[in-house]
């Protein structure tokens, strides 16, 4: 799914450049509000298990592979896309600059895909469908769908970069990744049920739940 | 797409010494990128072969092996190399081929994949050129003093550090899997059953993420770290005469090659003939 450089003219990649300014805007302001200075090392750390993960094969049914992205996994471990925009901002651009996957000009076309498009998609059809089909089901249908979607975005850009015929890159790209979208499933619906069971500290919703739940008078040094 | 034994040597190739290596990081950074997006801007072949010869020569006073850099080249480019494959089929324009089930060449086609094979080359020998002479935190450091957000700039410098150490856990459970012979692609054992425990990996790496990070920040934290901190620690490089003839020689040979490109190298054959 990473585009490379040389795929797409260049005032297309500056306005996917400009979508990617604007995202980060906000994602920043999200993270001065919302991050502490404890969250920034696990950001951190979070975006290199993201690097590392990606750089896992998978085999796919049918004698193929592929590697999970992670879109919706990190937003919805920090339940917001914000999260995903400034992670997956900072994989991309190390894999671009060191590793020659995916560009530096097509970066803004690239985070737009697995950053913007799989974040958002992943986080609200999980709080969608969480009340309707269960959270782990919903979970799982969110990444489906957050690859999915990602596939067929950078399908359309591909298209309207001249690059590649819509009709076929649509069918390509989405008949791969509802394949490869079946390892995101199954495995951000793996992690989450491995940091729910483990460390359900970690998830941005039970620690919402916590601060909730601490009213003024259990409180130990109201207490006191 | 495993990269466990790149990380590691992609670093110690940053670690030779040369005019490139020693040079302020802010200045590689740009250039090379400079070099990218004009070949993405540019839309002849001849452009493409005189910057691959540029960056060669760089590649050859910066001590970098040839043979490292051809090869990592040659990894990189199936990446793209799949859309290239398909496009002399699915350009319309001159047939020059046509073979079973109506398949058909374009030579618009043809030349299309052509520029999009020598810009992928010219971008990914620039990348390989930059991650070979450039050490992954002096790339951060240069990010930061050209005007990165702080927060983007912390992240991206912690993600370096905490990236090795990855690799290592990556690597040591791989190792522990194939020592209990277990094997992700054996179609002997059910997909289910592969990919839980494919899930449990990765469940486990998050895992390990998490709680090292809440190390290192506990030991951070005890060493003063605050929300305020910076992180990159501003070595005093000035800006000298080998970065400015560095400037100078590649915003020249880009200027020569773009005047070329509009007044010369149309009369060259294929080569010159401007594409899409």
């Amino acid at each position: 799914m990473h585009i490379p450089d040389g795929f797409i003219p260049l005032w297309q990649c500056a306005i996917y450049y400009v979508i990617l300014i604007v995202a980060l805007y906000f994602s920043l302001n999200w993270a001065r509000k919302n991050l502490d200075e404890k969250m920034v090392p696990l950001m951190a750390v979070l975006a290199a298990g993201i690097f590392a993960i990606m750089s896992m094969n998978m085999p796919i049914p049918f004698g193929t592979s592929g590697h999970m992205v992670g879109g919706a996994l990190v937003a919805i471990v920090f339940c917001a896309p914000e999260a995903a925009i400034i992670v997956f901002t900072i994989v991309l651009l190390v894999q671009g600059l060191f590793f020659g996957d995916g560009g530096i000009t097509a970066l803004g076309a690239n985070v737009l895909n697995m950053g913007i498009i799989a974040g958002v998609v992943g986080l609200y059809t999980f709080k969608g469908l969480r009340k309707s089909i269960g959270k782990y089901p919903a979970i799982g249908v969110a990444a489906w769908l957050s690859i999915f979607l990602a596939a067929l975005a950078t399908a359309l850009e591909m298209a309207f970069a001249g690059t590649f015929p819509l009709v076929e890159g649509l069918a390509m790209m989405g008949i791969y990744h509802a394949f490869i979208g079946i390892i995101e499933a199954v495995l951000t619906v793996v992690v989450i049920y491995v940091l729910e069971k483990i460390r359900p500290d970690l998830l941005a919703w039970n620690r919402n739940k916590n601060l909730e739940e601490i009213k003024p008078e259990q409180s130990e040094v109201t207490a006191k | 797409m495993n990269r466990t034994g790149s990380v590691i040597d992609l670093e110690r190739e940053t670690s030779k010494e040369s005019s490139l290596h020693s040079m302020d990081g802010r200045i590689k950074l740009i250039i090379l990128i400079f070099i990218i997006v004009y070949a993405v801007f540019s839309t002849q072949i001849m452009v493409m072969i005189f910057l691959e010869i540029y960056l060669l020569m760089l590649i050859w006073i910066s001590n970098v092996s040839f043979k490292t850099t051809v090869t990592r080249v040659l990894l990189l480019l199936p990446f793209g190399g799949l859309i290239i494959l398909f496009q002399p089929f699915i350009h319309p324009g001159t047939v020059i081929w046509s073979g079973a089930f109506g398949l058909q060449i374009t030579y618009e086609g043809l030349m299309w994949a052509a520029l999009l094979v020598s810009r992928l080359i010219v971008s990914l020998t620039s990348i390989v050129l930059l991650s070979s002479i450039s050490p992954m935190q002096e790339v951060v450091q240069s990010f930061r003093k050209l005007g990165m957000p702080r927060e983007i700039a912390m992240i991206f410098s912690l993600m370096i550090r905490f990236l090795f150490m990855f690799y290592d856990e990556l690597h040591r459970i791989s190792q522990a899997q194939k020592a209990r012979c277990f094997d992700a692609f054996n179609k002997e054992l059910p997909y289910k059953w592969r990919m839980r425990q494919l899930g449990y990996t990765v469940g486990m790496m998050f895992l390990r993420a998490y709680e090292h990070g809440e190390t290192i920040y506990l030991s951070m934290a005890s060493r003063g770290f605050s929300d305020e901190s910076n992180l990159y620690h501003d070595k005093k490089r000035k800006i000298g005469s080998r970065e400015y003839t560095f400037i100078i020689v590649t915003i020249a040979l880009v200027a020569c090659l773009q005047i070329g490109a509009m007044l010369l190298f149309e009369h060259y054959g294929f080569l010159g003939i401007r594409i899409g």
